[in-house]
């Protein structure tokens, strides 16, 4: 019974502003009035009105998409296939970019790349070029840092499927006498392109519902991709809600249809990844191409992590940036100013207070519901699991979107506080935590449990005794996780924020737009240095966990 | 040896079961995993569950625990119902004074040894120094106190094992249910702990139902044993009975390894208490029906070991036939030879011989009591 109401908390947190988003999608009554007073379909037909937007998205979630997948098959083919020098350091290396957010990408590379102020430009210009090298604020240069970012996440999907493929699969063709060739056409291609297909469905309804990258390099030129568009029409005087509304109901619609049919690709197309088993992959050696392969990786890294760091550390020491230092230029103003501003400090404090408070109350709701679904055997619990992942398909943007118009009406005043932002991540985390925490819960053999209810344990004897304690490295690792979502979170606080409500990254993003890049690029930094203390945190638990054999 | 076995516990009087399983079904969804099945469990007894993988012994033996719920039935433990579908009653498992020992021994690895072991003690709230004497008791009985501090990753399969096993029996509870608890061992470590098991299981007298899919650990191990075959049961008896009196052909081929042969019966040729039987190749086998109903079609079971094999004639006179070798194999302590017989072959295994040559004339004869009639 208890296990009803824990879903019943869940059901709400997610159904509750999904009802207000369609509702608002399809009132086509008079926008001032709440309840609607009419219904309609006319909303999705005003998205028309947009054409320009939705070939804008479909431009960018393209380019980013065959980016992101070439960058991750040519990584995971070389580190997992190749003899290539430190591979077992560039996997671990290769999450870096994911945690590093496409916003900090976008700011640096928007520093590396406008047109005019570009240190790129500035150096090609000074160099004798004319005009620019490079544009960042383009279809193109939002799709670039996407792809850099989703990178890794198509890298640890295809890695994934290249390592669980039996090599004796490819030596059974070679015995049988084919070319190396012919093996990696008739054999390692067929098996490994299930698993790219999933990943691109899965990273291309990523990048449709991505929003950083696409605020910050596309709004200043006035290139609208179908996220910062709901943004600008909710923000915008007076708002367009319905329409912003319907725009997001038919971007969830894809999404869940791009997931759905990620879902079906993995389960029925994947011959390899169904054994679960992990086989040693056969490395190829490549003889001295190696050290040219070790180039590409060191080169990926660069223009994901370390050239958009250097840029942001650089920048956020001048007084005003420009490629070329001199001597008066540096300071530390910046960080002081970052450090003793009200507003920053506010947004800090708040986001630091959000983080702890959802990592806390996520670890405990999202553990139960991770035992209620994988363990209780409850009647219902695959209905549960469907609702507690179902924020996985909505944009996070779209979803802040329908909790906003949810909360303005709910009797209990909490909009424009920090309660709706806690709110908001705890619903939009849900499948972060709950997933997080089920790895750990199915990697504990049931008879655990059950052999402390042989032993005449009652159920919260038990759970105290022996599920917790052996949870203990999940729960740890899903607080972290949930603290640093927190903390970098953008697409549903820029919306849900108050005016004393304010949060870290929104607030980065407006300093960018407000003050001077260089005191963002200082606010960047800071946000970066709590993320990756808890990153340190979090690698040093997962390694204490991969030495505490758990069977 | 039902004789050997120590007095049963005192609160249960020993002609009443101790456990009683009554028309048990479980279904999972529409799938059947057991589809009514009765037995009882008597005092002290050891009982196995005897079949092939997905035969729902496991299914049984975790429904009796409280770990299943079944769909139809009874099920009670000294006397008391802990489920009853008409009754609505389902005990919790915790609640029905059981303990289990788990196929993957379900060690905590976030303990000691010793706590391990102290964990049903400490359910029920017993003292520290009770605790600690009892803990350390149970550990010598399965020669493992020197690990007491140890954790459980530092133990070996066999030492887990036997740490299972304490910490099932160290709160005195009044069945023990094993879940094929050997299965995880190797071949020779195995045949030990069989005996130590059985051992342990005489001094302690306890009650215990025993999942296994291995003959010989059933054999070994059982005061009775119940084989069962897609949630049925197929034959309930003792070791000997199931062994030498097998009443179906799947009891015959999967206690041990059996010939099967089938014919029409031959009433005109019965005698002295013996059943003839024609195959359709014109052989006439003579065996026993043990008091089963002979019908006109007829099944007999021939183990393997029970065909013997020489270059002369033998002196019987009855199912002595003169067969073609076709194959020998050897297989270390036996020698199994396959052997033409008319359209069907037969399989003969014996004790250290030379290998035959393949299409070489032998003799075979079995005793008529080694042929069993099967039930219908």
């Amino acid at each position: 019974m208890a296990g009803y109401g824990v879903a019943a908390v869940a059901a709400v947190l997610v159904l509750y502003p999904v009802f207000f988003l369609f509702q608002a999608a399809l009132d086509v009554g008079d926008p001032q009035v709440r309840p609607p007073t009419a219904y309609g379909f006319d909303n999705f037909n005003g998205i028309f009105q947009y054409p320009q937007i939705l070939l804008n998205t479909l431009t960018v979630s393209v380019a980013a998409t065959v980016m992101a997948l070439v960058f991750g098959f040519v990584m995971a083919w070389i580190l997992t296939r190749t003899n290539v020098p430190g591979r077992h350091l560039f996997e671990q290396l290769m999450a870096v970019p994911y945690y590093l957010t496409p916003l900090l990408g976008a700011l640096a590379w928007s520093l590396l790349g406008s047109p005019e102020s570009g240190f790129i430009n500035q150096i090609w210009r000074a160099l004798g070029g004319t005009g620019h090298l490079i544009d960042i604020n383009t279809a193109y240069g939002i799709a670039w840092v996407m792809a850099l970012f989703e990178g890794s996440v198509a890298f640890v999907m295809i890695a994934a499927v290249m390592k669980s493929m039996d090599p004796a699969l490819e030596e059974a063709s070679q015995i049988i006498g084919a070319s190396r060739l012919r093996t990696m056409l008739r054999i390692t291609l067929p098996l490994v392109i299930p698993g790219v297909l999933g990943a691109a469905i899965f990273v291309f309804a990523e990048m449709l519902g991505s929003f950083a990258a696409a605020l910050v390099l596309g709004t200043p030129n006035r290139y609208y991709v179908i996220t910062t568009a709901i943004y600008q029409l909710v923000q915008q005087y007076p708002p367009k809600i319905q329409v912003a509304a319907a725009m997001g109901v038919s971007l969830f619609a894809v999404m869940f249809f791009m997931l759905f049919l990620y879902r079906r690709i993995v389960m029925a197309g994947s011959y390899v990844t169904i054994t679960g088993k992990a086989f040693r992959p056969r490395v190829a050696d490549v003889g001295p191409l190696r050290y040219l392969l070790l180039g590409v990786c060191v080169l990926y890294l660069l223009a994901a992590v370390g050239l958009p760091l250097v840029t942001l550390l650089y920048a956020s020491l001048q007084k005003i940036a420009v490629a070329f230092p001199t001597a008066e230029n540096w300071t530390l103003d910046n960080f002081r100013v970052a450090m003793t501003m009200n507003a920053v400090r506010s947004a800090l404090t708040n986001s630091l207070l959000l983080g702890f408070g959802t990592a806390t109350i996520g670890v405990v709701l999202m553990g139960l519901l991770a035992w209620l679904i994988y363990r209780s055997r409850l009647p219902g619990s695959g209905l549960i699991e469907y609702v507690v992942m179902f924020p996985q398909a909505v944009p996070r943007l779209v979803f802040a979107f329908g909790l906003m118009w949810a909360w303005v009406v709910f009797p209990i005043p909490i909009y424009g506080t920090l309660w709706l932002l806690l709110l908001a991540y705890l619903t939009v985390f849900l499948p972060l935590g709950v997933r997080t925490i089920a790895g750990v819960m199915l990697q504990i053999d049931k008879s655990l449990e059950e052999c402390a209810q042989m032993c005449g344990a009652p159920w919260a004897f038990r759970v105290r005794t022996v599920t917790i304690p052996l949870l203990m490295p999940g729960l740890i690792a899903a607080w972290l996780l949930l603290f640093i979502a927190s903390i970098r979170e953008l697409g549903a606080s820029i919306l849900l924020m108050g005016p004393h409500s304010k949060v870290i990254t929104p607030s980065i993003v407006e300093s960018w737009f407000g003050t001077s890049s260089e005191l963002t690029a200082a606010l960047a930094l800071i946000q970066t240095l709590v993320v990756a203390i808890a990153m340190i945190v979090l690698v040093a638990v997962t390694r204490r966990v991969g030495a505490h054999p758990v069977d | 040896m039902p004789a050997s076995l120590p007095e049963p516990p005192a609160s249960s009087s020993p002609s009443k079961p101790h456990i009683e399983v009554d028309r048990l079904e479980l279904y999972y969804g529409s799938v059947p995993a057991v589809r009514g099945v009765s037995f009882n469990v008597l005092p002290g007894e050891q009982l196995t569950l005897l079949g092939p993988s997905g035969c729902g012994k496991t299914t049984t033996l975790r429904a009796i625990a409280g770990l299943e719920q079944p769909t139809a039935g009874e099920i009670r433990i000294d006397g008391v119902t802990v489920y009853s579908a008409e009754q609505r009653i389902n005990m919790r498992a915790e609640k029905r004074g059981l303990s289990m020992v788990f196929q993957s021994y379900a060690i905590w690895p976030h303990m000691s040894v010793f706590e391990n072991v102290a964990y049903g003690l400490r359910v029920r709230r017993t003292g520290a120094a009770e605790i600690a004497e009892r803990v350390h008791q149970a550990l010598d009985m399965v020669q493992m106190r020197s690990f007491a501090s140890r954790r459980a990753a530092q133990l070996s399969g066999g030492q887990q094992q036997r740490v299972a096993l304490a910490r099932a029996f160290v709160f005195s509870p009044s069945v023990l249910l094993f879940d094929e608890p050997l299965s995880n061992l190797d071949a020779k470590l195995r045949a030990d702990m069989r005996i130590e098991l059985r051992e342990l299981q005489h001094r302690l007298g306890i009650t215990s139902v025993y999942v296994t899919h291995d003959l010989e650990e059933a054999l070994a191990m059982s005061d009775r044993i119940v084989v069962m075959r897609d949630g049925l049961i197929e034959q309930t008896g003792t070791p000997d009975e199931i062994y030498r009196l097998p009443n179906s052909a799947f009891v015959a081929d999967f206690v041990g390894s059996a010939n099967l042969i089938r014919g029409r019966h031959r009433a005109d040729l019965d005698t002295d208490g013996l059943t003839a039987l024609e195959t359709p190749a014109g052989h006439i086998v003579y065996g026993m029906a043990y008091g089963r109903l002979v019908g006109a079609e007829l099944v007999v079971s021939v183990r393997t070991v029970h065909l013997r094999i020489s270059a002369e004639p033998p002196a019987a006179v009855q199912n002595v036939w003169r067969v073609p070798v076709q194959q020998t194999v050897f297989q270390g302590d036996f020698t199994q030879v396959h052997l033409g017989w008319g359209p069907q072959h037969l399989i003969a295994r014996c004790a250290a011989m030379e290998p035959l040559a393949a299409g070489r004339e032998v003799y075979i004869t079995v005793e008529p009591r080694h042929v069993v009639v099967l039930g219908a």
